[in-house]
């Protein structure tokens, strides 16, 4: 485990801090010898021909040249980018649309979550390619477009949880003859928690409340005593409806129930160090947690975070990926398990 | 295969390019260098309109396959490029190439075809990108042969065309992308404070020395007498012995001719005669003269001397006298703006001139003639070189009694009247002991003794300019001033002679060209050196200019404001005001007619009364209403109103005496109409007019008067209680108000 703040997931290029928010050129050779071959050119014409309309016309053309190659360099530096809206949970490997907001016109590239690259600022919006707002996580709220906003899509490979993303902001104004870039951390307006993957479930084990469809559960009796309010789900019965709740959120809530007869099972999670492995454990606890939540059984998640141990409830997918964005693997580090268990 | 890879990577196609403004803006600036080669002369009205339309047609037809290219268009245009090229190396070897401009022309023609291939095939932004550089070429091309300044509008639009184009370059990069009003100002700033700083700092670019020259005949025709002096005319004539009204006068200056005439007077303009591309400001001389008569120069050097081998033509190629001095090798180039005499100005030793001719003429002075008339648009380039020895040099030069450097004769015949100027020269020249110091005192002392003016009048026949000169008035310019600098030099022995041409005027630095003026003619003086040749003194540069006379100076304005009014558009608004004002005075003028004095006689009454006659009222209505306020309903003003429109609309004059029946009625009507009482001002300041017509107007029914201190009496209150009489007395007496009342029963 190598984070010490809440991001501490790595998710994109290596790129040396040193560099960070330092301006630098794209590619700038084949535009910087075209130039200089421009201008040596017109030299050369004006030496040989003597005129001083060449020089003049040249020289003309040195200052567009010049403004052409700088210019995007100051653009870089002056850009302010900053993000105004965005979800506050995800899934990775699913796109995640930033509501990003810049003065002047920068082509955004997110490197830490990557992302597909945009342009924001004055001027025609430019939709978000794919589905991503199909894709959107919890939370967003569609706010409506403002001068210098656009969308940016954030495409995070792995789980995590991210206050800030590391933005790659390019410009080439006015004349598109040399791009410059430089990285800046944006801070995100809400705290987004990447969740894993759904991998394949674990075995689950002997005694768990598992109906025969597993993916649905027969009409059940209403007993034990109501532990919460949640928002409905389908099968659910409609005398659990709670109303007073549903008029409070503005969507259909259903009482949930603490049945006596059953038993929480505990998902304990232990990721090993490797990303890879790690994130291959979260999405099989992922896709356990959401198989028992779907089975209606009640699910304690085990997980070791950056400030130690943790264990509580898990009631939904939402929550379960949450808990598992922030898993870290445990400090003296192990091969990584996921067990299931019957709590006592 | 990497290489492969590159290449193919290179030449993929990219995204078709959806914007219109690029697209303009790239046609535009195709279409602009095509203008700008066209208005160089290197293309002609019939390439350059095709190639417009073309390249218009191209750009169209690419726009609208942008997203499906046609698939034979690639071979096509390569065909086409192969073609123009084939063409291009066939002009080449087809002629002798002995110039730049024998390059140019097809390759501007090659430049032009090319960019007519490309703009068929400009789907993507990269290939309108392409035909945005290669619209510079075309610009080079041009601008290589532009000499003066007004190419700086093709060098804007083409400006606007390519900044346009490449914001609209990065708009498209930036898929929609907008700049706003203060980064465009930024930008714009930028450019032209960058272009101008570059061309501030960056020297000027010199011709190279190992290239041809471009060089031109101006349309000049073959003179019939070789080495003859020509004049200025449009045909090739020679040249007469300058006076006012001769053929030599370019721009005014009398001097370009087999003889200058130091009595008379010229007019100089500043009309740009030339315009000269060389790599130091010298002088460019043209003619000098070596006989002095007393008021006239002339040469006894013809120029005899015939080359004839062609164009560069080697005029000298000895070393130069005193080959110990430095010496600079300079190159100009002549470009002739207005037609000229056929001299082929140069500095100083000329040693070789590219010139569109098969022969040229020189004296044994080293000046030059060419075989036909320099027209508008002539060029030659001269390449001199120009001795710059030191003042310790020529002092040690000595005097001129050496035996290997006797001078010849007639450097220092003068004639037999200038004992006294003698005398002044060797007064300024005691105790000197070298030439070049004796000089330099006697350019001194024609500085601190005589000023210069261009404001003296003609010389009277019999005087000698020198006398003049030197005892007389002392003001006069260059001719005045070197030829006495040379008669004096002459007679202690120096050898001296008198030079014209022209000096540099005024230097533009965007074209790199000394734009010779009319008034930039001179003259000054050569005085030969042993060992060092003929060296130039020009003592008129150290002269003061002379006191400026009130009366002279008003008066030489005025003239100059006179001749720049341009007397026929302003004749003629001066005399289309003075018709103007001769026809609206004799209308003015016309005596009123019987109708027109019986409509003023009826006005004033009614103006009396205080019912003036309202604009666009007839004379019938405004009667009507006369007689309402008279009270009178038999209509006696209808009744005139009506004999005098009869008389003014019907031409129906009264006959007899009945006018001035008329007259005398309405005399009579008038002292029955109420009269009006005089324009106060009320309590508040505000003028109160005398009674309201309209209250007036209707009597029978209102009768209403003035009230106290010219308020209007109430309206209508008195017509619901009192009987109304013919004549609205009843009315007035049974008025609320009695007059003088202060409104109280």
């Amino acid at each position: 485990m190598t984070a010490v703040v809440r991001r501490h997931a790595r998710d994109g290029p290596r790129r040396s801090p040193r560099l960070r928010g330092v301006v630098r050129p794209v590619r700038p050779v084949v535009p910087l010898l075209s130039c200089a071959t421009v201008v040596l050119a017109w030299q050369l014409v004006a030496h040989n021909s003597g005129a001083g309309w060449v020089q003049a016309v040249g020289d003309m053309l040195a200052g567009v040249l010049v403004v052409g190659l700088v210019a995007p360099a100051v653009a870089c530096a002056r850009a302010r980018v900053g993000v105004v809206e965005g979800p506050t949970d995800s899934t990775a490997g699913l796109p995640v649309p930033l509501v990003v907001q810049s003065a002047s016109r920068v082509r955004v590239r997110p490197l830490d979550p990557p992302g597909a690259e945009s342009f924001v600022g004055p001027g025609r919006p430019v939709p978000v390619a794919g589905d991503a707002a199909g894709a959107l996580g919890v939370g967003v709220v569609p706010a409506p477009r403002r001068r210098g906003e656009g969308e940016v899509a954030l495409h995070p490979r792995r789980r995590g949880v991210h206050d800030d993303v590391l933005l790659e902001v390019a410009s080439a104004a006015p004349f598109g003859i040399l791009w410059w870039r430089r990285d800046v951390r944006v801070p995100l307006p809400r705290t987004l928690h990447v969740g894993p993957r759904l991998g394949e479930p674990m075995p689950l084990p002997h005694g768990a409340h598992v109906s025969a469809t597993g993916a649905t559960r027969s009409v059940p009796v209403p007993a034990g005593e109501p532990r919460a309010v949640r928002p409905y789900r389908a099968g659910d019965p409609r005398r659990f409806v709670h109303w007073p709740g549903t008029a409070h959120a503005g969507e259909l809530m259903v009482r949930e129930m603490e049945r006596a007869g059953a038993e929480p099972v505990t998902v304990e999670v232990r990721l090993p160090p490797e990303e890879d492995a790690a994130e291959q454990m979260a999405e099989r606890a992922m896709a356990t947690v959401v198989t028992l939540v779907d089975r209606g059984a009640p699910v304690l998640l085990a997980t070791t975070e950056l400030d130690g141990a943790h264990l509580g409830p898990v009631g939904d997918r939402r929550s379960a990926g949450r808990r598992l964005a922030r898993a870290v693997a445990e400090a003296h580090g192990s091969a990584g398990r996921t067990v299931a268990r019957r709590t006592r | 295969m990497k290489l492969l890879q590159a290449v193919r990577r290179a030449n993929r196609p990219g995204p078709p390019e959806h914007s219109v403004t690029l697209r303009v803006a790239c046609a535009g600036a195709v279409v602009t260098g095509i203008a700008a080669c066209h208005g160089q002369g290197e293309l002609s009205p019939t390439v350059a309109v095709t190639a417009v339309l073309l390249v218009i047609g191209g750009m169209v037809l690419s726009y609208l396959t942008r997203t499906r290219p046609l698939a034979f268009i690639k071979p096509v245009l390569a065909m086409a490029a192969v073609v123009a090229f084939v063409w291009f190396f066939r002009q080449l070897t087809g002629q002798a190439i002995y110039d730049v401009s024998t390059v140019e022309d097809p390759l501007a023609v090659l430049f032009v075809w090319v960019q007519v291939a490309h703009a068929f095939d400009v789907p993507a932004r990269r290939d309108l990108a392409f035909s945005l550089a290669g619209s510079a070429s075309l610009m080079a091309v041009a601008a290589a042969q532009a000499i003066d300044i007004s190419f700086g509008g093709y060098v804007l639009v083409w400006l606007g065309c390519g900044l346009v184009g490449l914001l609209a370059m990065w708009s498209s990069a930036s898929e929609g992308g907008r700049m706003g009003i203060p980064g465009l100002a930024a930008t714009l700033a930028s450019v032209t404070a960058l272009g101008t700083a570059v061309l501030v700092v960056l020297p000027a670019p010199h011709v190279a020395g190992r290239v041809d020259f471009p060089s031109n005949a101006g349309g000049g025709a073959q003179l019939p007498i070789p080495g003859a002096l020509a004049g200025d005319g449009r045909v090739a004539q020679l040249a007469k012995p300058g006076s006012p009204g001769g053929l030599t006068r370019v721009g005014g200056y009398l001097g370009f001719a087999n003889r200058l005439d130091t009595a008379l007077r010229g007019d100089l303009g500043d009309t740009v005669v030339m315009r000269v591309r060389a790599q130091r400001p010298s002088y460019w001389v043209g003619e000098t003269f070596d006989e002095w008569d007393g008021s006239s120069w002339s040469s006894t050097h013809p120029h005899t001397h015939r080359l004839d081998s062609g164009s560069p033509f080697v005029v000298s190629d000895g070393p130069l006298p005193g080959s110990a001095v430095a010496s600079q090798s300079d190159l100009q180039t002549f470009y002739i703006v207005r037609p000229s005499p056929n001299l082929v100005f140069h500095a100083d030793t000329a040693r070789q001139v590219w010139f569109p001719a098969g022969e040229l003429f020189t004296s044994d002075t080293g000046t030059i003639v060419s075989p036909i008339g320099l027209g508008s648009g002539a060029i030659y380039t001269v390449q001199s070189d120009v001795a710059v020895p030191s003042a310790d040099q020529l002092r040690a030069a000595g005097g001129v009694s050496t035996a290997e450097a006797r001078p010849e004769a007639q450097y220092l015949e003068l004639p037999a009247r200038y004992a006294r100027v003698r005398t002044l020269a060797r007064s300024i020249t005691a105790g000197v002991p070298d030439t070049y110091d004796k000089v330099e005192r006697l350019i001194s002392w024609i500085g601190t003794h005589t000023r210069y003016s261009t404001a003296i009048p003609p010389l009277a026949p019999g005087q000698d300019t020198v006398n003049e000169f030197l005892f007389g008035n002392r003001t006069g310019f260059c001719e005045q001033i070197s030829t006495s600098l040379a008669v004096m030099l002459r007679s202690i022995g120096i050898p001296a002679r008198e030079a014209v041409g022209y000096v540099p005027g005024p230097y533009n630095p965007i074209t790199d060209l000394y734009d010779v003026e009319a008034k930039d003619a001179h003259a000054w003086v050569q005085v030969q050196f042993p060992g060092f040749g003929w060296q130039s003194f020009d003592p008129t540069a150290v002269v003061p200019l002379a006191n400026p006379s009130p009366g002279s100076t008003l008066l030489h304005q005025a003239a100059g404001v006179v001749r720049r009014v341009p007397w026929v558009p302003v004749g003629a608004v001066l005399g289309a005001l003075a018709i103007a004002a001769v026809v609206l005075r004799r209308y003015r003028s016309r005596p009123p007619t019987w109708a027109e004095l019986a409509a003023r006689h009826i006005e004033r009454a009614g103006r009396r009364a205080g019912r003036p006659r309202r604009a666009g009222e007839t004379l019938s209505s405004y009667a009507c209403a006369l007689d309402a306020l008279a009270g009178d309903p038999s209509g006696s003003w209808r009744a005139i109103a009506v004999v005098v429109e009869a008389a003014a609309y019907g031409g129906r004059r009264p006959a007899g005496d009945e006018g001035a029946h008329v007259l005398t009625a309405v005399a009579a009507l008038r002292r029955q109409l109420p009269r009006a009482p005089r324009t106060g001002r009320a309590r508040h300041g505000a003028p109160v007019e005398a009674a309201p017509a309209r209250a007036r107007s209707v009597p029978a029914t209102t009768g209403q008067d003035a009230g106290v201190d010219g308020e209007p009496a109430p309206i209508g209150v008195a017509v619901r209680v009192a009987a109304v009489s013919p004549t609205g007395r009843g009315l007035r007496r049974s008025s609320p108000r009695p007059p003088g009342g202060d409104g109280r029963p």
